[in-house]
């Protein structure tokens, strides 16, 4: 897209009609929606003091490229006119916004106090936009603009180019089998015998067999010095016939045995190495992609990398020696009957790439059908409780027939078209090897060309070239799967964790636990900040209560202090020093958080306790469960600490998983502690517990406590209210209090009043 | 004043829950600059954004009429669309069309599958257009068992409308999306 961005020569003219010279342009990009939604072409810019859209008609033949397509040919086209420049004087310029809507982007403000649309454009140039817009902004507020970051965008292009190249996927996926050297020779030696098997099988069962041992040829078997000994002949051809069954199925058992090891030791390389790079990668990556889609793509995804590489790839070779060696041996045996005899040949290779495809789809359909049926049994399954109690065991049935009914056509659809397949083929197969008796027949009657044994070696390599031949008709097919999946491994293996360690990072060792931030804006999406301008100081061993709506941008404040995202403007920092420098062992290491949504993983509870201290020793794990008014419900388990919880275990209330967490976070022993909404799921009795054991907690730490419940936040040294990203009250609870018509003394009272009403009932 | 306080946020919770519906006595109007204005309820609005709740399955019923400011407060919602006054109506389809731009493929010219991409070459009401998907993501949702939305990898939308109202040939290179 970057052709885009350059001036045509109608565009210079144009806009020296205003007195701009294509040098006074500082930055652009382009537009291409109008305002009546249709696509238009054309490009925003800005100079030093002026911006301005210039717009121009599409003649009907435009064709629109959109991202990711590449265009090979040289599209002829009619010039877009020029039908509009808008200009606006940047000092009149303000309240910039970027509205994303559900097909378009729409870049609005304000023009000299009145409102203004000033341009529109797809996703296709939303992030250039994106660019300029930030920038643009910037400008209007500080009369500078930002430095250009544009190479960053240039070189994750190029990037993007280098992965796409398959046959450098299709090298490093090579790698990770050549580093079986041995095990490959081994392979490689079976499929020759199986190659030379092929080859000898046929000659030695025909032509060997019939025409000169059955023929009492004499003159061949004196080469062997067997002449006139014909029961011995015959009892040699038979031994070398059985040692070569023999041979074959010994080298099939040595290819099957060493296959088994080579793919699943290169198919466990490969998910060894997605998994290790899964794990360094940021949160981010996760909730942008479905775990769930994500671990079954690794899983099949690797298995079809292998599929290629230890069934195809070998196969090339072996089945193309064959063609070659058979069509060679058969050529100096008989030419004329060779031609004949391969004459029906490219009609089953011509079947079977007609009809394949056709295959394919209908088992990818029938694929498809049946997730979707698993989809719907599962969520019937897992909705059981809901179905129910709604009594709507009757609509689900029935909803349940839909995909069911699907699977059951695409199944049948399916066995059809093999049928019809197999049919065909089949009958092409016999027809052929007919042809070839009838043929051959006729030689060696009709003209005598050539001998019986010649013409059974003839329908033995004919049949025998039917799979190979076959074989080139679909490995494509399993070639550029085989790719597709290996790039998809590699996309992940690849992708850049966002959070990354600096490489000399600062070593954390005894913290004191302040924690300073400046400036800090951020967002999940660019353009949508979540956190804008944040300051915020907090002292070394304060707690500091943190109040606000939810989706006010809480829990987002402390992600960023354990660095699980980065911020996109300002700083972080912890003791003085930059979150960024920090080594991210020992960051996590000293700051702690317990949250709303804590996880428990599989394993007992002591392991899910000692999960931050793995040398913690018993005593200090039950004295951490103690702490966290845990050990009394963790002593009436079955087996106590050593209760098995987790994914497959016993089930915990939300309550109890919350002060597991909590004992973990207290046997962690960390300098800087995150409490996030800490005591969400628990009962009044159960929190006032876990209160009380929380005030030892956050002794000699620095705390951040994000709570609705305000009574929780008592303790605290002073307390922030976050309001649509930003810290808009701050102070003690008294100094908050005393604010007149403020968000905290208005969310105090509303909490006493309904605590005062309930009990009242 | 505590009593007051309470007032407002009770108030403030009947808002939240109460739902308005917006009729034809409340105007709609394009602005100079571009945007959609309402009064409405005797109050002014300069900017509103209109949101579609069943874009899908019922695109012009239902429609959920928002501040632009304000976190996007909900002022009402219009029941139908057709029921609005036509200049009303004309302001609002004006909004819809440009925030819910999704050109419709009326004619598959080609689709090339490869490397886990597929590459789109169709007509739409809006022009041609060329486009790539994403196969290893769910690009392609089925509204229903005719219906498709296409995702390219920039988040554009395409609709098809009717897969059975494309011919065999179309229908055959759609073959593996539906």
């Amino acid at each position: 897209m970057k052709t885009d961005r350059k001036l045509k020569k109608q565009d210079i003219e144009k806009l020296s009609e205003f007195g701009i010279a294509e040098s006074d342009i500082l930055m652009m990009s382009p537009v291409d929606l109008s305002f009546d939604g249709e696509y238009i072409a054309g490009f925003l810019f800005v100079t030093k003091e002026k911006a301005g859209v210039c717009i121009k008609t599409l003649p009907d033949s435009h064709v629109n490229i959109f991202g990711g397509v590449k265009v090979t040919e040289e599209l002829p086209e009619e010039e877009p006119v020029i039908k509009d420049v808008k200009i606006y004087d940047i000092s009149g310029l303000a309240h910039l916004r970027l509205d994303t809507c559900i097909g378009s982007n729409v870049l609005t403000g304000e023009y000299e106090g009145e409102p203004v649309e000033i341009a529109a454009f797809t996703n296709r140039y939303s992030s250039e936009m994106n660019v300029l817009y930030r920038k643009l902004k910037a400008y209007i507020k500080s009369g500078e603009l930002p430095s250009e970051d544009e190479h960053a965008e240039e070189e994750a292009d190029a990037e993007e180019e280098g992965r796409k190249n398959k046959r450098s996927i299709f090298k490093r996926t090579l790698k990770y089998f050549l580093r079986y050297k041995l095990q490959i020779v081994v392979l490689f030696l079976t499929y020759a015998i199986s190659a030379v098997v092929s080859i000898a099988w046929p000659y030695l069962t025909g032509k060997v067999l019939f025409d000169h041992v059955l023929t009492r040829d004499d003159a061949f078997l004196a080469q062997y010095g067997l002449n006139g000994r014909y029961t011995l002949a015959l009892l040699m051809v038979a031994i070398m016939m059985i040692g070569v069954r023999l041979i074959q199925a010994l080298s099939n058992y040595m290819q099957v045995f060493v296959m088994a090891k080579v793919a699943s030791d290169t198919v466990k390389d490969i998910k060894t190495d997605v998994f290790d790079a899964m794990s360094r990668l940021s949160l981010n990556f996760f909730v942008n992609k479905q775990t769930g889609g994500l671990m079954t793509r690794v899983l099949s995804d690797s298995e079809r990398v292998r599929e290629f590489f230890i069934d195809g790839l070998p196969m090339i070779f072996v089945h193309g020696i064959t063609i070659i060696a058979t069509f060679t041996v058969m050529y100096r045996l008989n030419w004329k009957m060779a031609l004949i005899a391969c004459i029906l040949l490219p009609l089953l290779v011509y079947l079977t790439v007609k009809l394949r495809p056709g295959l394919w789809t209908l088992s990818g359909k029938r694929h498809r059908a049946e997730k979707a049926v698993t989809a719907k049994a599962n969520d019937n399954l897992t909705g059981a409780r809901v179905v129910k109690a709604f009594g709507r065991q009757d609509t689900e049935i029935e909803k349940f027939m839909h995909p069911s009914n699907n699977l059951r056509d695409a199944e049948i659809n399916i066995v059809k078209l093999r049928n019809r397949f197999s049919i065909l083929y089949n009958l092409v197969q016999e027809v052929s090897s007919m042809w070839i008796w009838i043929v051959g027949v006729y030689f060696v009657l009709g003209t005598e060309e050539i001998e019986l044994g010649v013409l059974i070696t003839f329908v033995g390599y004919v049949m025998q070239l039917n799979g190979p031949m076959n074989f080139f008709s679909w490995v494509f097919r399993l070639w550029s799967d085989s790719i597709n999946s290996a790039e998809r491994l590699f996309e992940i293996m690849d992708a850049i964790p966002e959070i990354r360690e600096n490489e000399d990072p600062v070593r954390l060792e005894k913290p004191r636990g302040e924690i300073e931030l400046k400036n800090v804006t951020f967002g999940y999406r660019t353009g949508r900040p979540v956190l804008k301008d944040i300051n915020l100081k907090i002292k070394e061993g304060e707690m500091l209560g943190i109040v606000g709506r939810s989706g006010a941008g809480k829990s987002t404040l402390v992600n960023l202090i354990s660095r699980l995202y980065d911020v996109n403007e300002g700083s972080i920092s912890i003791d003085g020093i930059d979150v960024k420098d920090l080594s991210l062992k020992d960051l996590r290491r000293n700051v702690a958080m317990v949250s709303q949504d804590t996880y428990i993983f599989m394993g007992t509870v002591a392991k899910n306790i000692a999960y931050g201290n793995e040398s913690a020793s018993r005593e200090d794990i039950i004295r951490a469960a103690k702490l966290a008014s845990a050990h009394e419900f963790i002593s009436r388990l079955p087996d106590g600490y050593d209760t098995v919880i987790g994914a497959s275990g016993k089930d915990l209330s939300g309550g109890e998983k919350q002060r597991i967490s909590i004992a973990r976070a207290i046997l962690a022993d960390p300098k800087i502690l995150i409490l996030d909404e800490a005591t969400a799921s628990v009962d009044t009795e159960t929190e006032k517990a876990i209160q009380y054991s929380l005030r030892f907690l956050v002794k000699g730490r620095t705390t951040l406590s994000i709570a609705h419940r305000l009574s929780t936040l008592h303790d605290a040294d002073r307390l922030i209210v976050i309001d649509g990203g930003r810290i808009v009250e701050e102070g003690t609870e008294e100094e908050l209090n005393r604010i007149e018509n403020g968000i905290f003394r208005n969310l105090l009272e509303l909490q006493n009043k309904s605590l005062s009403l309930n009990s009242g009932f | 004043m505590a009593e007051n306080t309470l007032n407002i946020y009770e108030k403030k919770a009947e808002e939240m829950t109460r739902v308005t519906m917006i009729t034809s006595d409340d105007l709609f109007r394009q602005t100079e600059g571009g945007f959609l204005s309402l009064d409405a309820g005797g109050r002014h609005y300069d900017r509103v954004r209109v949101v579609r709740l069943f874009p899908f399955s019922d695109a012009n019923k239902y429609l959920s009429i928002r501040e632009y400011e304000n976190e996007g407060r909900e002022i009402g919602i219009i029941e139908d669309l057709d029921a609005m006054p036509g200049e009303s109506k004309k302001a609002i389809e004006h909004q819809l069309t440009l925030s819910y731009f999704t050109p419709v493929i009326i004619k598959i010219i080609n689709i090339k599958d490869e490397y886990g991409y597929a590459y789109f070459h169709v007509m739409t009401d809006k022009g041609e257009c060329r486009f790539a998907i994403n196969m290893g993501s769910n690009a392609v949702s089925k509204l229903s068992d005719t219906r498709l939305i296409i995702m390219d990898v920039d988040e554009n939308r395409f609709e098809i409308r009717d897969v059975d109202a494309l011919s065999h040939k179309e229908k055959r290179m759609l073959d593996m999306f539906l």
